[in-house]
């Protein structure tokens, strides 16, 4: 009888060794309640040109406004070429004429991450963003170079 | 430093003559139960470290009651008296986390408390087959804890673990009731756990585990609580 009382209490022992390491497995899982999205505007000195030509270059200015939001980052490209890359909400940057090969009107794209306004946890470290593409005709008038 | 050893010293002596008595009766016992714990501290960093989240996260558990074990070896030196040696074993930790689609961030302690000490018992009231003991023992108290924080937001995953130590004297006073049976005896134990609180170190660097909130007070472990234990005897008879 003694024999078996042991085996059984050495059974229970073995058998409840993972308590002996504390251990908590709980995620205090939530689902974030969004707030409302951020309205974006962007002004250029491009909005009231239609094809603005690039003799030998062509400054962009812009200001951008996020009610509600903050802007990440900005990146312009041209002819798939990054020309210019920042985090400030105002700013200017120059098109070079030698971005393109050949004359004629080309795209300069324009792509703004502000904040999403989820509250979830990325949107609150800021690795969460909206996106707002834009893009721009802009005329590559290189015979005049020439 | 000086206390330190002189303690450690009258606690290795108490442990000798424990076991350098070893004659006739002898025995070993072993128990299994739950102890609860103040770390007060510990609660405190915890509360600290969730108000750093960037979100709202929540506690899940805060040093909750958790296994306590023992094992001691024990010589019946009168037939009322008996001393010994025992190693102690208690775990207990908490944890805060924050989980959303697009990530987690969680910070777990874990506590492990290791006790080694002598104790003395008296037996006040024996029958045929029952024992009611009083107990009383001092004991070195080394506490390994960790703090493991990570997050992980999209496919970006980052964490940190630091690991602290800390040394502290212990005092316990329980009872025991065993029933005996032909060759061994079962019984519960309970009792109380004084710690008195050791400062928390930095395993690597040694450097004190500092108040977040006032950088002249060093955070400390303390065991300090109630505990119940199942409890198994067996005596050795030479």
């Amino acid at each position: 009888m003694g024999k078996y009382i042991i085996v059984i209490i050495s059974v229970l022992l073995f058998s409840g060794l993972p308590a002996c390491f504390y251990s908590d497995r709980e995620l205090f899982e939530v689902e974030p309640i969004p707030g409302d999205p951020p309205l974006f505007s962007l002004t250029t000195n491009l909005d009231t040109l239609r094809n603005p030509p690039v003799n030998d270059s062509l400054e962009v200015s812009y200001e951008v406004e996020i009610s509600g939001g903050e802007l990440y980052y900005l990146y312009a490209d041209v002819a798939s070429i990054t020309i210019y890359e920042s985090d400030s909400s105002s700013g200017s940057f120059w098109i070079n004429a030698s971005l393109a090969d050949s004359p004629g009107v080309d795209s300069l794209h324009m792509e703004f991450y502000y904040s999403s306004n989820s509250n979830s946890l990325a949107d609150k470290v800021g690795y969460e963003a909206l996106v707002e593409y834009l893009s721009f005709a802009i005329d590559f008038n290189l015979e005049i170079k020439k | 430093m000086i206390k330190k050893f002189i303690y450690l010293l009258t606690l290795s002596l108490l442990l000798i003559s424990s076991t350098s008595v070893l004659a006739q009766s002898l025995g070993f016992t072993f128990a299994l139960g739950g102890a609860s714990v103040k770390m007060n501290d510990m609660k405190y960093l915890q509360e600290h470290i969730l108000d750093t989240y960037p979100v709202e996260g929540k506690i899940t558990s805060s040093f909750p009651p958790f296994t306590s074990a023992s094992i001691s070896v024990f010589k019946q030196l009168y037939d009322h008296i008996r001393i010994g040696g025992a190693y102690s074993y208690s775990t207990t930790g908490g944890k805060s986390s924050y989980a959303d689609y697009s990530g987690n961030i969680s910070t777990e302690i874990n506590a492990t408390s290791h006790r080694l000490g002598a104790y003395i018992s008296y037996l006040v009231s024996g029958g045929n087959r029952l024992d009611l003991l009083l107990k009383g023992s001092l004991d070195a108290n080394y506490t390994s804890l960790s703090i493991q924080s990570s997050y992980n937001i999209y496919s970006y995953q980052s964490g940190i673990n630091n690991y602290y130590r800390s040394i502290s004297p212990a005092i316990t006073v329980g009872t025991e009731l065993m029933y005996q049976f032909n060759k061994f005896s079962l019984g519960i134990e309970a009792g109380y756990l004084v710690d008195l609180a050791g400062d928390l170190k930095n395993r690597d660097s040694g450097e004190a585990l500092l108040d977040p909130n006032d950088f002249e007070r060093t955070l400390s472990s303390d065991w300090t609580g109630w505990y119940v234990q199942i409890k198994g005897m067996i005596p050795l008879k030479f």
